[in-house]
């Protein structure tokens, strides 16, 4: 007989505002367009941003386009990045009459010190020199504005550089919050060879408040809301192999998802939880990833905690602005450029205003023809990427007063960490999630 | 950026001497007007082929509407003509501030003339 506690321990609760529509592509006709729309929507609208970014940083040299650009004359420059890169991969390799000895296995980074920067507009493209704009760090698809001179080689010669920067950031009302936490996990790979159900068994326990005492079931209290962002199943690729499938591998393809409606029913049964696609998961390829599909959560979707959402995907609780991915755009620039942390890319990306500049050029992408929803116009205060090889974060100030919380999620079947968030002052710290019994 | 002149003259180039030839009217591909995404390639051949009597012209027909509408898709500051229908073009030019001459949005809704661009089945 077990004795009742004498009180129920109440969940705290937020308020949900989702921003997703921009990333839907329902609304949206293919009409046979090609990606050249996209980029004129992301140059005309990061141009206009840039123009009047000018007088602020050079507001004595003209601005011009690229034909206009006259030989030895300072001015100033605004246009689309693009690297020519050596050893990108390009399709018509595989038809070359010559056969040359191509490595088999792909470099993961394509670098060469031989890649150069072209800077492009409506009029015209030129190929930039110097040495302040870095190949390594710019990647196709950044919108800059550039203060240099056309040499008579017929380069441009870079000196300065402006990125848009930090976009402006609504003002929270800084009231005294009390403590309320957000669970941020993805990378769970069920059905991967790699994965611990029990490991994502116990986190399910904690976060609904099935372990511990009272004081830590307190604390579990304060969770309000899960994200988990992308990769939560993984199809072994033995059986998509385009043959039709044998009764004994159909129920192969289904078990991933039934153990993930298992346990999303638990969650879904005690807080707001969302679910984004990623790469491996069953939703479209191309960037914005559309939501995935009700039905392959028959028991969870009933629910109306149950939240399936786009990949990127951008929501607000209590007014704090959240915006993330499942990592594909960070994973593209972690191929094209470099840099010495993975919050380096994310940082890069906020300030250039963009969350994945590498779509359509390597990055899936929908052509769409009249808008970039990538676009970030309002600064978010958390920023997360999942499926990365390790936990890590960082506040990033903005000269504008903004402040943002970046956070790199890692892999939860990998490393057995999920990430918890401090809404009220924006602190995170890693909840890491054993099974090894020591010895 | 965009040419905010009303005045449609501006687009105007110098204007050729040209006979407007009726036959050359016949030989225009009645698939045009068709639905947008015309992949096949069929049409270029049709139009190749055709004679247009020995100056070849982007331009199939000459009728004025026609060269103030190729003029519209010729203009940079609009953004690429092609896989965008011309009214869906004008009207983003439109919404992103670019004020593009209400001529055209007249013309493309009364009717007479091709609704997509001047490469549209060509390329």
């Amino acid at each position: 007989m077990e004795v009742e506690s004498p009180e129920q321990l109440q969940r705290k609760q937020t308020t949900y505002l989702s921003f997703g529509e921009n990333f839907e592509i329902q609304k949206e006709v293919y009409r046979g367009q090609q990606y050249s729309q996209i980029y004129f929507a992301r140059l005309h609208w990061m141009r206009a941003l840039l123009y009047s970014l000018v007088p602020n940083w050079k507001s004595h040299l003209p601005v011009c386009t690229i034909l206009g650009l006259e030989e030895g004359t300072e001015c100033i420059i605004v246009g689309t990045l693009y690297k020519h890169m050596k050893l990108k991969p390009c399709i018509l390799d595989e038809y070359s009459k010559e056969r040359s000895v191509a490595p088999l296995v792909k470099p993961h980074n394509f670098m060469n010190q031989d890649d150069y920067l072209v800077l492009e507009d409506e009029s015209g493209r030129v190929k930039l020199g110097g040495t302040v704009l870095s190949p390594s760090v710019y990647v196709t698809g950044v919108v800059v504005a550039l203060h240099g001179k056309e040499t008579s080689a017929g380069v441009f010669f870079v000196e300065d550089v402006l990125e848009a920067g930090l976009p402006p950031q609504i003002e929270r009302p800084l009231k005294s919050r009390e403590d309320k936490y957000v669970v941020l996990v993805s990378g769970l790979s069920i059905g991967s060879s790699s994965s611990n159900p029990l490991q994502f068994q116990l986190l399910v326990d904690h976060i609904t408040g099935h372990l511990g005492d009272e004081e830590e079931q307190g604390l579990v209290a304060e969770i309000v809301h899960l994200v988990i962002a992308g990769n939560s199943v993984e199809i072994s690729r033995g059986i998509l192999s385009g043959q039709n499938l044998a009764s004994k591998d159909q129920s192969r393809l289904s078990e991933p998802f039934k153990e993930l409606d298992i346990q999303l029913t638990q969650i879904a049964a005690s807080l707001p939880l969302d679910i984004m696609p990623g790469s491996s998961d069953p939703a479209n390829f191309s960037l914005p990833q559309q939501p995935l599909n009700r039905c392959l959560f028959p028991g969870s979707a009933t629910f109306n905690t149950f939240r399936s959402c786009t990949n990127p995907h951008c929501f607000e609780l209590d007014n704090i602005r959240f915006l993330g991915t499942s990592g594909q755009n960070i994973d593209d620039l972690t191929k094209y450029s470099e840099a010495k942390d993975k919050l380096d890319f994310l940082e890069r990306t906020l300030r250039w205003r963009h969350l994945a500049p590498t779509a359509p050029n390597t990055l899936g992408c929908y052509p769409f023809t009249d808008r970039d929803p990538f676009l970030i116009d309002s600064c978010p205060d958390v920023y997360f990427v999942g499926n990365q090889e390790k936990y890590g974060t960082r506040l990033v100030k903005g000269s504008e007063g903004q402040s943002v919380r970046l956070i790199s999620i890692p892999r939860f079947c990998e490393t057995g960490v999920a990430v918890l968030l401090n809404m009220r002052n924006l602190e995170c710290h890693a909840l890491t999630f054993g099974t090894q019994f020591s010895s | 950026m965009a040419t905010t002149s009303r005045n449609i003259k501006v687009f105007y180039k110098q204007k050729k001497n040209t006979t407007t030839s009726t036959e050359k009217k016949s030989t225009k591909n009645p698939s045009h007007k068709d639905a947008a995404a015309t992949f096949g390639s069929d049409v270029t051949q049709a139009t190749a082929l055709a004679s247009h009597g020995g100056s070849l012209d982007l331009k199939d027909d000459f009728d004025e509407e026609e060269k103030v509408l190729a003029q519209f898709d010729m203009n940079m500051a609009y953004g690429p003509c092609l896989g965008i229908s011309r009214l869906a073009r004008w009207e983003r030019a439109q919404r992103m501030g670019l004020n593009p001459p209400e001529e055209i949005e007249s013309l493309l809704k009364g009717g007479k003339v091709r609704l997509e661009c001047l490469f549209e089945g060509r390329v």
